[in-house]
């Protein structure tokens, strides 16, 4: 195990605070130049949609800032299959490069990580 | 007496299913914020056998880039329309 945080994002982009929320902490642990594992989940998944534009509902958007995260340093970010494939979706639909992962993936990425965040 | 019922929130809520059992004839149900992700879910002829109107809130829908399903362009309606819809309603049932 090492320090690596694992934060599991399972709400939609602009429904509730949620999403915005665990950027801002991936983003404060990249600053500090902490590992970190950024993984789609549930609901999750729709914050990766191409074509979003938030501003019709006076929202920021969440996939740009989803795009920062190479900037700061954070290179993995994953998506559910499960998700994507429940909610009739797939990778080209996403205008946000994830790496695909399935349940079993997930687990291994909890059990290897020091923190998991999950909201 | 007709009503017009509202979800904001996504199918991982089961809210439709909920809402669905207490449906009549004549009532409305609109999606919006984020329920508006059930309209590509949405198999629309059990709903419309049953005389419910469908409408999806038009601005939540572009917002986060999510497909209106089998949803006709006539149901897809903006804040005042949604305004209009619920004064023609009798009253307004919320599901969040």
């Amino acid at each position: 195990m090492d320090n690596t945080i694992t934060i599991i994002s399972r709400s939609a982009p602009y429904g509730s605070a949620n999403a915005r929320l665990c950027i801002d902490i991936a983003l404060a642990a990249a600053v500090f130049e902490q590992a970190v594992n950024f993984v789609l989940l549930d609901d999750g998944v729709y914050q990766l949609l191409s074509g979003q534009t938030p501003a019709v509902i006076d929202s920021k958007s969440v996939d740009a800032a989803l795009e920062v995260f190479e900037l700061y340093g954070i290179d993995n970010i994953y998506v559910d299959e499960g998700s994507l494939s429940s909610r009739n979706l797939s990778s080209e639909h996403l205008a946000v490069e994830a790496k695909p992962l399935d349940a079993a993936g997930i687990a291994a990425l909890i059990e290897e990580s020091a923190t998991v965040i999950n909201l | 007496m007709s009503c017009l019922h509202t979800i904001a929130k996504s199918p991982a809520s089961n809210l439709l299913t909920s809402c669905s059992a207490l449906l009549q004839k004549g009532d409305g149900l609109i999606f919006v914020e984020d329920g508006i992700y059930y309209c590509d879910q949405l198999q629309l002829e059990d709903l419309i056998s049953r005389g419910i109107s469908v409408y999806c809130l038009k601005d939540d829908l572009q917002a986060r880039a999510s497909c209106k399903g089998s949803l006709p362009d006539s149901a897809l309606v903006d804040c005042k329309a949604y305004v209009d819809l619920c004064c023609t309603h009798d009253k307004v049932v919320n599901w969040f």
